[in-house]
């Protein structure tokens, strides 16, 4: 086989697999950004389509027609600046380590840990510490470089023999688990436990005369997410935004970076209040099951859509959000309406921890353009 | 080869795409288009960042080119920050140009004053 139909076999791949805004249409672009941007973020498959490569040959230069983020995925990472300020303290005196990378894949301080693309830190160190920022990018192209912060009197401090040792997932003063912090995107299949055998099916069955909630869309619908409405549960967790998690003593506050929507939902384990308004977020109350929260949410509008499917007022979703670990959220919608369904279905995603990122952005949809004329006749 | 595959399909599972929060449909993105001109306003929000470029046409007149942008996480995460383009900037965009022929793109790669070229 190969190189180039091993991207054919990549891209094909590609497309079988549900598409992280679930959306009914996928584009040929999307089928190649998809792909691309495996290859810039993950070792595995850019190793073996480099192998593959090397095998057979393949120029590297960009070929007719080639996608232009397949040709942005190929720009190689570079530290920009990396510095101490200033360089020499008394013991208690603070410096500022500062830094700025392009086009990275991942980025790392040492001893520090994950940090983003470009920032500063205020530090202390009690001895002389010596800070090493590694990237690593597109094209198995990296970069290290270091600094050091001599504190006087004091001898340079040995490497830590083992960081990577796992930390424990943190707890809130009530004895549950914390699930506060910036978490990205998780896609589709991305990452989580197998299921159960026996457990729900993970794609709807419309229940016979239903079939008008299936949505179908013309060329030139851009989706449903292009109309800045919101898209509500569980889809504001599929779109390729962040999510920030403020837990509280007896309430959690979901935050979605698309739209800034948000839920702030009792987890004292109080129940609906009885008819609640349809609105595009829903009601939803909590209750913990261990360490899992369980979201119960009723009280939706029909406006939305979940994996292609419309749905009427009578929607019911439990939500089961866990944190197995301190890097990832797991989470699970269990999808149930009787004017459509035939039965329950679910949904899974894990979301990685973004250790990196204090809060989310700002969203403003007003700024969203109208692209239906730039479609032409 | 079935091992490689197999490391495919793994790394599909595994990995997150990255898109914009609408399709690109309307955009031609199998023929990418380059431009040059000169920075008048840049728009540093979500859901995108836009471009508004000075480009000179065939004739010398001035024709305004409205630049998309990813959204900012995406941005930021490219090491992108809220000056890294400033109005008077040259800058060189690669992407795909509206079906419509309007003067409007979404650019995937640009190049900076100083040949710095980033993810876009």
């Amino acid at each position: 086989m190969t190189a180039r139909s091993l991207l054919v076999v990549a891209a094909t791949l590609a497309s079988a697999i549900p598409y992280g805004h679930e959306d009914t249409k996928i584009t040929k672009v999307h089928e190649e950004l998809f792909v691309q941007e495996h290859v810039v973020r993950l070792r595995a498959l850019r190793d073996v389509v480099a192998h593959a490569q090397q095998q057979q040959a393949v120029p590297a230069a960009p070929a007719q027609g080639e996608s232009p983020y397949r040709i942005a995925g190929r720009l190689p990472v570079r530290i920009m600046d990396f510095k101490v300020e200033p360089a020499t303290i008394e013991p208690g005196q603070t410096v500022t380590l500062s830094w700025w990378t392009e086009n990275p894949a991942s980025i790392t301080i040492d001893p520090i840990g994950r940090v983003a693309p470009r920032g500063q830190q205020k530090l202390t160190p009690s001895v002389t510490t010596t800070y090493t920022l590694s990237v690593t990018g597109a094209s198995n192209s990296s970069d290290k470089r270091s600094v050091t912060v001599v504190v006087k009197g004091t001898t340079a401090r040995a490497t830590p023999a083992n960081a990577s040792v796992a930390k424990a997932v943190p707890r809130t003063a009530d004895g549950h688990p914390d699930f506060s912090g910036v978490y990205g995107y998780g896609a589709a299949g991305r990452g989580g436990p197998p299921p159960a055998p026996g457990s729900l099916p993970t794609t709807p069955v419309l229940k016979p005369g239903a079939e008008k909630f299936k949505v179908t869309r013309a060329a030139d619908d851009t989706g449903q997410y292009s109309t800045c409405m919101p898209p509500g549960i569980p889809q504001s967790f599929f779109v390729p935004y962040y999510i920030q998690i403020v837990q509280a003593p007896k309430q959690i506050v979901i935050a979605h970076e698309y739209l800034n929507l948000h839920r702030i939902i009792p987890t004292d384990g109080r129940p609906h209040p009885p008819d609640p308004d349809p609105s595009w977020m829903g009601n939803a109350v909590a209750r913990w099951d261990g360490d899992t929260l369980v979201v119960d949410s009723i009280g939706y509008n029909d406006k939305t859509e979940i994996n292609g499917y419309r749905h009427t007022e009578s929607l019911h979703i439990v939500e089961r959000i866990s944190r197995p670990s301190v890097e990832t959220l797991q989470y699970e919608a269990t999808i149930e309406d009787p004017n459509v369904f035939a039965g329950p279905w679910v949904v899974r995603r894990t979301f990685p921890l973004l250790p990196e990122y204090d809060a989310i952005n700002e969203f403003v949809c007003e700024n969203n353009r109208d692209y239906k004329p730039l479609f032409g006749k | 080869m079935k091992r490689y595959l197999f490391a495919i399909a793994a790394a599909m599972l595994l990995a997150a795409p990255v898109s914009a929060h609408h399709s690109t449909a309307m955009y031609e993105m199998a023929n990418p288009t380059t431009i040059t001109g000169t920075v008048k306003r840049f728009e540093w929000t979500n859901p995108h960042a836009f471009i508004y470029l000075d480009v000179k046409d065939d004739k010398g007149a001035s024709v305004e080119w409205e630049i998309e942008l990813m959204s900012l996480n995406h941005l930021r995460s490219y090491g992108w920050v809220r000056t890294t383009v400033k109005p008077g900037d040259q800058i060189t965009c690669t992407g795909g140009r509206a079906k419509s022929g309007a003067p409007s793109m979404i650019s995937a790669l640009l190049k900076l004053p100083d040949g710095r070229e980033l993810r876009s």
